[in-house]
């Protein structure tokens, strides 16, 4: 009897929609294998934690990139954000007044990033970038580049700390914000208008679509994500300063690359995002536990985010990363 | 002169670029229920005529009006509203999109209240199979994506899209220029039965007798101007690229 070959035509599609998704369990299974204590309920459950901001942000960056439009202002927006919520919440304001105006700087910087974009007409690369050196000088501004520490209202803190059936808060939140997400772009006009207008923004705007309008909700929703980030952020840290997300620029975008490689390959996705976060957050915490020095995280999310980019333009994916 | 049951009239309709004219003075009267072709050499002025009409570009100067009124065709969103529809030489799909993604893009189909914006997936699946059973596609999967589809389908899917609303006037630019001799006069078929459903068709097309087939009047463009206008059953395809290419009507 001849052997059962699986047709190339069959495999190619899957490696292209699945393949980061199978390496991602592949590492999970040799981090579990190599690294005592990663398959800790505690130790997953910190890096479902640790990877919520990111997981946030980036779907924040995702709903940007999939209107075809970059948002690099992100970080420094979250850390502006999250020291005006601090600020506010230290000088006696209702810490739920403060929580809707740290999600109010996200979504207005967004708004200014979308404006920027759209009637200025500069190019959102350039138009982030600027927005997010103006987002940094305030943040030092409000803070003079102190820290804000010190006692938090309980009610405050318990939306980054708390636990919902023995779930934490944060991993609640990123499903949230997720399905969220998902749900609105899969099944609302709006996010169908919104996914429209990246694929083809002339198609779109030929079949009479308000692209320019659809781009500021778009940019305005990565800042408003920015904004919820910051709130869980200084809730779950207890503290706030201007520099606080910076680092998440890099981790964000590298799990939004390295979605960009699943699911829908070459194209940003909820759930990609989702995957890559986890698993960037699933390898720093590997590489901890095995002894790896700092830096060598560094090194993995630029090899991530070269890798990732290069694969979804590969003839793997067939689709250019375009943007 | 006008006609007398003018719906769609073009009086001194230019634009230009900087320094460039792309199109100066041109008037023109539509009648209603009428098949027209617009033909011209490469750099006519054919596309930007159409670009203006389906809202896409501004014109620099002079007025449109519909059945006798004068109306600014802001966008392409005020087109479709004003029952023009418009195929596109390029298309303008979305290729990863599905066929009936691309079909209702802009007009999409909604299930509950409307204030939830909440897509009718099944409804628009059905609607597009049932548009493009005018072009014996309606068997194809609705949720495949543009992008597998071949010339000719495409093609359908697009014109599906022009023709899904109650367009008055379509506009269709080379529509056959992609397709096979089968599809091609699948689509000429079309433009007849759109004549017969009482709709106005504004044809640009490089193929002369496509132009002849169906066409009651051809307008001829040439370096941006309206070099004249002939009715068909007076002329030859012949004739009619020796009129293109001179610019001498008559």
């Amino acid at each position: 009897m001849k052997p059962v070959l699986v047709k190339p035509l069959l495999v190619k599609p899957l490696l292209a929609r699945y393949g980061t998704a199978f390496a991602a369990v592949a590492l999970f299974v040799f981090f579990a294998i190599a690294a005592r204590n990663f398959l800790a309920l505690g130790n997953l459950v910190g890096i479902a934690k640790h990877i919520s901001h990111v997981a946030i942000l980036g779907i924040g960056f995702s709903l940007a990139l999939i209107a075809a439009e970059l948002d690099l202002s992100f970080a420094n927006v979250c850390s502006l954000a999250a020291v005006t919520t601090g600020v506010l919440v230290h000088r006696g304001i209702q810490p739920g007044l403060a929580v809707l105006a740290g999600i109010g700087v996200g979504l207005g910087f967004g708004l200014l990033n979308g404006l920027v974009v759209t009637l200025l007409k500069v190019p959102s690369l350039i138009a982030t970038l600027a927005v997010a050196a103006i987002a940094n000088g305030l943040a030092f501004m409000v803070t003079d580049g102190v820290s804000v520490v010190g006692r938090w209202p309980t009610g405050f803190t318990s939306l980054g700390r708390g636990e919902v059936f023995a779930v934490p808060a944060l991993v609640w939140w990123m499903v949230t914000v997720s399905l969220a997400a998902l749900f609105w772009l899969k099944q609302t006009r709006g996010g169908f208008r919104l996914v429209c207008t990246g694929e083809n923004v002339e198609a779109a705007r030929l079949a009479g679509l308000p692209v320019k309008r659809i781009k500021v909700v778009a940019l305005t929703l990565s800042g408003g994500a920015a904004g919820l980030a910051a709130v869980l952020l200084t809730a779950s840290l207890s503290s706030a300063s201007a520099t606080m997300a910076g680092d998440f620029l890099l981790t964000a975008i590298a799990a939004v690359m390295l979605g960009m490689t699943m699911f829908e390959p070459g194209h940003a996705n909820i759930p990609g995002t989702l995957v890559g976060a986890f698993t960037i957050g699933m390898l720093g915490n590997g590489l901890v536990l095995l002894g790896a020095p700092y830096y060598v995280q560094d090194i993995c999310l630029g090899c991530i985010i070269i890798g990732s980019v290069a694969v979804s333009a590969s003839a793997l994916t067939r689709a250019a990363f375009d943007v | 002169m006008a006609l007398v049951d003018t719906m769609l009239a073009l009086r001194g309709i230019g634009k230009s670029y900087g320094a460039i004219h792309a199109l100066a003075g041109i008037d023109l009267d539509i009648a209603a229920r009428d098949v027209i072709g617009i033909c011209g050499d490469n750099g006519a002025g054919k596309s930007t005529l159409i670009r203006i009409l389906s809202g896409a570009e501004q014109p620099s100067e002079g007025e449109i009006s519909i059945d006798g009124q004068a109306i600014a065709i802001a966008s392409p969103a005020t087109a479709l509203a004003r029952g023009i529809a418009t195929l596109y030489q390029d298309l303008a799909l979305a290729p990863r999109l599905s066929i009936a993604q691309n079909i209702f893009m802009g007009a999409e189909l909604l299930r509950g209240p409307p204030a939830l914006g909440l897509l009718d997936h099944r409804r628009m699946r059905d609607a597009a199979a049932a548009l493009l059973d005018r072009f014996g596609l309606g068997g194809l999967d609705m949720n495949r994506p543009v992008s597998d589809l071949s010339g000719g389908q495409r093609q359908a899917v697009a014109l599906a899209r022009a023709l899904r609303g109650k367009a008055r006037i379509v506009i269709m630019d080379e529509p056959t220029a992609a397709l096979g001799v089968a599809e091609s006069a699948e689509v000429l078929d079309l433009i007849r039965r759109l004549h017969g459903e009482g709709v106005t068709v504004l044809l640009v097309s490089h193929d002369m007798e496509d132009v002849m087939a169906v066409t009651s009047r051809v307008v001829i463009l040439k370096k941006g101007r309206k070099a004249g206008e002939i009715e068909t059953a007076r002329t030859t395809a012949r004739h009619l690229g020796e009129m293109i290419m001179s610019g001498v009507v008559g």
